[in-house]
């Protein structure tokens, strides 16, 4: 049984890819709503099966998941459609002001392919968009598969510096407002960096950056806001994270680097799930496959090395086991009874 | 000089990593220098290999091999100082809040120059490399193939000027079959197994690109295997089977040809590699 503290209304499931996050997150979400609660699940990338388990679409709307007879709470999901999501952003934060000009601009439509394209952007616009509309009672996030949670992390930073006042000043309306642009350049320097940027990169791109910059100034404040508003709420007191790993010793290693990092830098990680942990290996006696002999050696020696760097892990987190779902059984009951499987390791 | 770069791909958790030190080894081992180098903001081989500090600048870790941790940043500047060839330039340029910013968020420009300094050899465009072969452990496939369309997607946006000619020559040298050689690492299971054939078949209709895959930690186990074992582990590891049926059917029917590797069940990172690079070689 996983423990999430009362207060908690978001929950964001991080960890490398093809540890089965997914399927985590919507065992958590299945095994909270049935306990009573009003849970939504935003996920990436399901499998068909699992999507297909869940009557989800991947029209990136919100559905209703149907959850055995006589239970509690309720279930909802959606998978996140990344343009739309991209596109619903830029509306909200403009204001609905005049985006045309900024629309035209080659940069940004490169930009927004690239922002678009960067799940963990578009995971994070979803994950404050729904947190704030406050009608579920637990929010829980399946991040994208990244090498690293911290490109997820690090989205409104980067979005931020896009807008940072500092920079978008020198490129701005270069004809228009050329002597206070000149006077910065001569104080700062920056005719040397521009005429580098500009050997380096041709004066065409230099001209569609300015323009770019120009573009973007309008909605500059609301968009500061709005990042600011995603950033606190990672580090929300209501917020908690979840690390997913597998029973393999190079992510145990990860998990451990990850897991240090991240309460270092002031976000809640509460547990740790060791995912996916077969089963099958336990009480078999007289094996005469020399293959199963090797398979099974393999796993408790995998599970063995696990035990011994535990306390490696540091003591304020909560370190869970979880069997291998099996994989016929990925239906609301089935994902039920992965989240009854979740164990404290101990 | 170097000739060939070989760019190792596939769903996160399939063994991409330790694919590509395999990779590596077994080149290595046929007379040739080679340079293995992960794309990685954050190392893996350092933990992994248990090797010192991995950084830019290449360190030995076996005979004719030498590992590297290629981050845009890093390549960006090396490039840079070659163009613009004056340090104090360039240091003003790189230490300025402007051009940090500019090139932290500039779409498309971390791309191009990783896949700029892949093919600075051929294009004899910054430092010499003394390496024969290259060996990069590249991004996963969800975001491999915008790590390709960079260039020509760069040239498009900004077709005049150095950049625009710079990222369409290191866009041929990527269409280039003799020079880039593409490498899908999979398991056999379902999300990992569609995304390749995904990928495999984009590679080709987009870049013309053969990619070669490899479908990895194949189990080894027959259905003779489970005969005497519980009912629970009997369909745990009937599953596994299945799945690895389904996986080599849905690469057949594709057309697509792939090399299977087993499961190695090991803990010793020497011992993995050591088998997998003859499972490798013995596949050729």
């Amino acid at each position: 049984m996983i423990n999430l503290l009362p207060t908690t209304k978001t929950l964001i499931c991080i960890g490398s890819g093809g540890v089965g996050k997914t399927t985590m997150a919507a065992s958590l979400g299945v095994g909270f709503a049935n306990s009573g609660k009003k849970v939504l699940v935003l996920t990436i990338d399901p499998s068909l099966r699992l999507a297909q388990a869940l009557g989800i679409k991947t029209d990136g709307e919100i559905h209703r998941v149907e959850l055995s007879q006589g239970s509690k709470g309720e279930l909802w999901s959606c998978i996140i459609d990344h343009k739309k999501t991209f596109e619903w952003f830029v509306r909200s934060a403009s204001g609905n002001a005049d985006v045309e000009g900024l629309l035209k601009n080659r940069l940004y439509q490169q930009l927004s392919g690239r922002l678009s394209g960067s799940q963990e952007f578009t995971s994070l616009i979803s994950l404050f968009r729904f947190v704030s509309s406050k009608e579920y009672d637990l929010v829980i996030l399946d991040t994208p598969p990244s090498q690293h949670t911290w490109n997820f992390l690090q989205a409104p930073e980067k979005i931020a510096a896009l807008f940072n006042e500092g920079v978008a000043s020198w490129f701005r309306q270069p004809d228009a407002d050329k002597k206070g642009l000149f006077k910065k350049m001569l104080g700062l320097g920056t005719a040397q960096v521009l005429k580098a940027l500009e050997n380096l990169t041709g004066s065409f791109f230099m001209k569609e950056l300015s323009a770019f910059f120009e573009a973007i100034q309008k909605w500059q404040r609301p968009l500061e806001n709005y990042v600011m508003n995603c950033h606190r709420l990672l580090i929300s007191a209501e917020t908690e994270f979840i690390l997913v790993t597998s029973l393999d010793s190079s992510r145990i290693t990860e998990a451990q680097k990850l897991s240090r990092e991240i309460q270092k830098q002031g976000y809640r990680l509460t547990s740790v799930i060791i995912n996916r942990i077969p089963e099958w290996t336990q009480h078999q006696k007289n094996i005469k496959s020399h293959r199963v002999t090797e398979l099974i050696k393999y796993y408790e020696s995998l599970e063995n090395d696990l035990q011994s760097r535990l306390n490696q892990f540091k003591n304020s987190l909560e370190v869970y086991k979880c069997f291998e779902l099996r994989q016929n059984s990925e239906d609301v009951n089935g994902l039920q009874k992965n989240f009854d499987h979740i164990r404290s390791f101990n | 000089m170097v000739k060939k770069a070989h760019l190792i791909t596939g769903k996160g958790g399939v063994g991409k990593s330790l694919f590509s030190t395999v990779l590596a080894h077994n080149i290595s081992t046929q007379n040739q220098q080679v340079l293995l180098s992960e794309l990685a903001e954050y190392s893996f081989f350092r933990d992994y290999l248990n090797l010192p500090d991995i950084s830019y600048k290449p360190i030995p870790w076996k005979l004719n091999l030498e590992v590297s941790q290629w981050r845009p940043e890093d390549c960006l500047k090396e490039y840079c100082l070659h163009l613009l060839k004056i340090e104090s330039l360039y240091k003003l340029f790189f230490e300025n809040p402007v051009s940090k910013s500019l090139i932290q968020i500039a779409p498309g420009l971390h791309e191009l120059a990783l896949l700029g300094k892949m093919t600075s050899s051929p294009r004899q465009h910054g430092p010499a490399m003394k390496y024969d072969q290259i060996v990069i452990d590249s991004f996963s496939t969800g975001h491999f193939l915008s790590l390709l369309r960079a260039p020509a997607a760069l040239n498009e946006a900004v077709p005049f000027g150095p950049m625009g000619e710079q990222s369409k020559s290191i866009d041929s040298w990527i269409r280039n079959p003799d020079f880039t050689e593409v490498h899908i690492v999979t398991l056999a299971e379902e999300l990992p197994i569609t995304e390749s054939i995904e990928l495999f078949l984009q590679l080709k209709k987009e870049f013309n690109i053969e990619a070669k895959m490899y479908l990895n930690k194949i189990s080894g186990l027959n259905e003779s295997d489970l005969l005497d074992l519980s009912d629970e582990a009997k369909s745990s590891l009937d599953n596994i089977l299945k799945s690895e049926v389904e996986a080599r059917i849905k690469l057949k029917s594709a057309n697509i040809n792939f090399v299977e590797l087993p499961l190695v069940t090991s803990l010793e990172v020497s011992v993995l590699i050591e088998t997998l690079a003859k499972n490798l070689k013995a596949s050729k």
